[in-house]
């Protein structure tokens, strides 16, 4: 057959469309046409009703009615994705020339992995909070808007999104605040601070790189244990929880109608909690992660505060309407990992459930404090694949 | 440089089309004879590791990278071999 992309008929959908579609909780197909490395390295992921296959295109190219042969037969619709978009295209048109139905996912992963994600958590006369999520790296992160102010949690790298939030909100950035030193992706809160001019907050243990033991080079303002802002009629309020970096807070924002929202950063998750070993000494900040989370914390939360974290592993933890939050009397009841445990059981827990510590973290962290530039390609790769910032279920 | 008989430009093509021209321009090659392919899609070094493990009669003798002009080549060297 002959193939010009420029006059494929193929149907192309959109991230957007993709994510609609995997929040939906409807049966979905995904063709994975990517060789079996970058499929394993990273799969798109959604419900139990999200079935997928991995037949990399060249197996089409190779022997089109052998791979034909190998696709289920009782799919109504194949979304077929590939890296960048062509090869899917391709095999889309394939599967079009043999009377199936199939869509091709436009700018392949590289558009997935970009793709940003942008609801409100809630909205009421006093302001917004908003959540921005980056789906396929399973990173939250928030926006605090109330009367024209604004103030960022942990923002992801790519600013433009924040920019034009702040600005169609006819707001003005006053603060951009990073729950901690992030390992698993690059902030966008250095390069916000330097195009806006609005302060970029960590804590100070979390300016040193903990394995290079070096500090940060980038400008940023110390944040302090019970550091409070007003972000126009909501007050934040800053909670040192050392244990997965040192310099590890929660922000409980506080709002006129007695609402409590506490972003946890990558202390407490939905179903998990931030691992404590990726600064290299696991061991030594197990029982500062332990007071950190049975004893110091407990003091802020009520049953109602709503816990909203920086990452979810999976898309089964969103309330339903991509919203990745809960009240803290469920996030008690259903994750296990919140359970109260002695120190020596909470130990051996953590240690026995810890992942694969990903070797290019320490380098994101370098690049986080400014030990180390990435230009966009480097930045990209560092950033491959889904955060692995939780303990293991 | 590995020998070669004959040389398949793909410069500036996209993925698919690096491996669709390959596996085309390979079935009318000789028996025996190498075929030099000259791409600049990154992508295409894995892909073709891939494909020349199942790939009939065809066998990847040789992957390198170059630079030309500033631009990186993938170049690959595949055998007809049956």
């Amino acid at each position: 057959m002959t193939f010009t992309p420029e006059q494929s008929t193929v149907t192309e959908i959109s991230p957007r469309d993709l994510y609609a579609r995997l929040l939906s909780a409807q049966p979905l197909f995904i063709l994975d046409v990517r060789n079996e490395e970058e499929f394993k390295r990273m799969p798109v992921e959604g419900h139990a009703t999200l079935r997928t296959l991995n037949l990399p295109y060249f197996d089409f190219i190779e022997d089109e009615e052998a791979a034909l042969a190998r696709l289920p037969k009782d799919v109504e619709e194949f979304i077929v994705i590939c890296a960048k978009g062509g090869a899917s295209q391709y095999v889309a048109e394939v599967l079009n020339n043999h009377g199936y139905r199939a869509v091709s996912l436009s700018e392949g992963m590289i558009g997935w992995g970009n793709y940003y994600d942008v609801r409100d958590v809630v909205k009421a006369d006093w302001g917004r909070i908003v959540q921005i999520a980056r789906p396929a790296r399973g990173d939250l992160s928030f926006a605090v808007i109330s009367d024209g102010q604004a103030a960022l949690v942990d923002p992801l790298r790519h600013i433009q999104v924040y920019r034009e939030l702040i600005e169609n909100a006819g707001a003005r950035l006053t603060a951009i605040l990073d729950t901690h030193v992030h390992a698993d992706h690059i902030s966008g809160g250095p390069a916000l601070s330097k195009e806006t001019g609005a302060p970029y907050y960590i804590h100070p243990y979390d300016a040193i790189h903990p394995i290079d033991m070096l500090p940060a080079v980038i400008a940023y303002e110390p944040l302090r244990d019970g550091q409070t802002f007003q972000i126009g009629q909501v007050r934040i309020t800053t909670i040192w929880y050392p244990g997965h970096t040192l310099g590890q807070v929660n922000f409980l924002a506080e709002t006129p109608d007695g609402g409590r929202y506490l972003f946890t950063g990558d202390g407490i998750f939905l179903r998990s909690f931030g691992r404590p070993d990726l600064g290299g000494k696991g061991e030594a900040w197990t029982p500062i992660l332990y007071r950190s989370m049975f004893e110091w914390l407990p003091r802020h939360l009520t049953d109602d505060t709503v816990i909203l974290p920086a990452h979810f592993s999976t898309l089964d933890e969103d309330a339903g309407n991509g919203i990745f939050a809960a009240p803290f009397a469920q996030v008690r009841a259903q994750n296990d990992s919140l359970q109260p445990r002695s120190l020596e059981e909470f130990t051996s827990y953590v240690l026995s459930h810890l992942p694969v510590f990903p070797p290019e973290y320490v380098e994101i962290k370098r690049v986080n404090i400014g030990l180390v530039e990435a230009c966009e390609g480097k930045a990209s790769e560092l950033e491959l694949g889904k955060n692995i910032c939780a303990l293991a279920g | 440089m590995p020998h070669f008989d004959q040389t398949l430009d793909v410069k500036g093509a996209k993925c698919p089309m690096p491996l669709v021209k390959s596996r085309k321009a390979i079935t009318e090659l000789p028996v025996g004879q190498v075929l030099q392919v000259i791409s600049t899609d990154r992508g295409s070094v894995a892909d073709f590791q891939g494909w020349a493990k199942t790939a009939k009669n065809v066998e990847l003798i040789a992957q390198e990278t170059v630079q030309e002009n500033g631009q990186e080549l993938y170049v690959h060297y595949l055998r007809r071999t049956a």
